[in-house]
């Protein structure tokens, strides 16, 4: 009797082919776009989708054509810290355009497809108790949509936000086997320290991709008035946990108030108060990617960036 | 997943797709040799994890529509948003697609439907585990004969034809 193997072909459906046409697209759309680095954390709430939207400002303000593609899915922020909600995505054969965000950035997040705060990313479908056996399915196919469906254009650098945990990393193997590099972002506490160090492992051996380095958020309160710096958290010092991981250490992001509100008026901390600590910080963190990623010279060519 | 047919060992093609009834989809795979026929019949998980992979059951390409499948399966969108296969369709949209989504729908009573006391009573008298698509079939039935009202005598037109 027949084996799997000895039948060519599947009974009609060419499935692997129309795949094939998928990641195709795919590939094509991803080939405009020199780089593309993903952000993300082991634990949530470390401030990382703020991070990126000055990531993205960082890198718009030296005239690099920027795109942000929210990955996180169900807890979408981007489109709100990067001043878009508003906006309607444009739907044209060739592509969606992506949202215009401050200084021309390309937004793309799911939280353009809700119709109010309120409403929660909700498949139609089987009753959601049985979510489990399906939803990530639903969340990678929409994940390949957002890559390939979005006319991106050219850009010099794609951003991807992905949500907390581990285990949506590998999703992105299949869809981005070119990632070009990642940023780890933690807090200087313990637990958190704890998590992001399997954040890094499963980057590193299973995205197989450069990590770029960790940046330590809400490092430190610096005290408005007198400037000096109390630290928030007990944790270990996360330049030693990144030489412990073997991978570079780009900076601390002191907290700041500031980085929260501007995140809520939709402008980057980074275009409004750029002579802030944090603001600065994030610059220098943004030095540092770039250099890693061997940015050319024309595209470091500010005082700030080099 | 692939179906062979065992006493000739012969790969089975699809031959037909139905429904879908209740989020569940009726593929019907038959022998090239013996024509002798099986159907899959997939539960609502397993549909949904197909329709995830936005593929087409039974071939053909056709050029896609952006983001087709986040419009198609998304409970709710804002209202300014293009549905699938909508302004933007460049092709002739995705048949399974289109059946999968239909599966999917929310349930809504057919408007202007009017049931007779009689009629609703024996609606009532059938299992509810098939009320409800037994009701949207007299309905269909109904509104495509041009009846104003949903009478016994029209149930037992839909029993005589259909056994229900």
């Amino acid at each position: 009797m027949k084996k799997y193997r000895d039948i060519a072909g599947d009974a009609g459906s060419n499935v692997l082919g129309q795949v094939g046409t998928q990641q195709e697209r795919l590939r094509a759309r991803m080939a405009r776009i020199r780089f593309k680095v993903a952000v993300l954390s082991g634990k949530g709430g470390v401030g990382k989708s703020v991070i990126v939207a000055n990531l993205a400002a960082a890198f718009s303000k030296r005239g690099m054509q920027v795109g942000v593609l929210d990955a996180d899915i169900n807890g979408p922020s981007q489109a709100k810290m990067l001043g878009v909600r508003g906006q309607r995505l444009d739907f044209q054969a060739e592509g969606v355009k992506p949202a215009r965000g401050p200084l021309g950035m390309r937004v793309v997040s799911m939280d353009l497809f809700l119709p109010s705060d309120e409403t929660p990313v909700l498949w139609s479908g089987p009753a959601e108790e049985e979510g489990y056996f399906w939803r990530g399915a639903m969340e990678v196919a929409t994940l390949r949509e957002f890559l390939a469906d979005a006319d991106w254009g050219e850009l010099d650098l794609l951003l991807l936000d992905l949500p907390p945990g581990t285990d949506r990393i590998p999703n992105l193997l299949s869809l981005l086997p070119e990632l070009h590099g990642v940023i780890v972002v933690t807090l200087p506490s313990e637990i958190s320290q704890f998590i992001v160090g399997k954040s890094v492992t499963v980057a590193k051996e299973i995205l197989k991709a450069p990590v770029l380095g960790i940046i330590e958020n809400m490092a430190a309160h610096v005290c408005a008035r007198c400037g000096a710096e109390e630290p928030l958290f007990t944790g270990n010092d996360s330049r030693q946990m990144a030489e412990r991981l073997a991978v570079p250490f780009l900076g601390r992001v002191p907290f700041d108030p500031l980085l929260s509100r501007c995140a809520d008026e939709g402008t980057p901390v980074l275009l409004a108060y750029p002579t802030t600590p944090s603001a600065k910080a994030l610059s220098q963190i943004a030095a540092k990617v770039g250099k890693a990623l061997r940015l050319p010279p024309a595209l470091l060519d500010t005082e700030e960036i080099r | 997943m692939k179906f062979l047919c065992v006493p000739c060992d012969e790969p089975m093609k699809i031959q037909e797709t139905k429904g879908p009834e209740e989020g569940s989809l009726t593929v019907i795979f038959a022998c090239p040799v013996c024509s002798r026929q099986v159907a899959l019949l997939t539960n609502p998980i397993e549909t949904q994890i197909v329709r995830s992979l936005d593929v087409k059951i039974g071939g053909e390409q056709a050029p896609t529509d952006p983001m087709r499948f986040v419009r198609s399966t998304l409970a709710s969108m804002r209202e300014e948003m293009p549905s699938a296969g909508g302004p933007t369709a460049t092709g002739s949209g995705c048949p399974f697609t289109s059946v999968a989504n239909a599966a999917f729908e929310r349930e809504t009573p057919a408007q202007g439907a009017i049931w007779t006391e009689e009629a609703a009573q024996r609606l009532n008298n059938i299992p509810s585990f098939v009320r409800s698509w037994a009701q949207k079939g007299i309905e269909q039935y109904a509104k495509e004969r041009g009846y104003q009202k949903i009478t016994a005598e029209v149930m037992d037109e839909v029993r005589d034809r259909f056994g229900m």
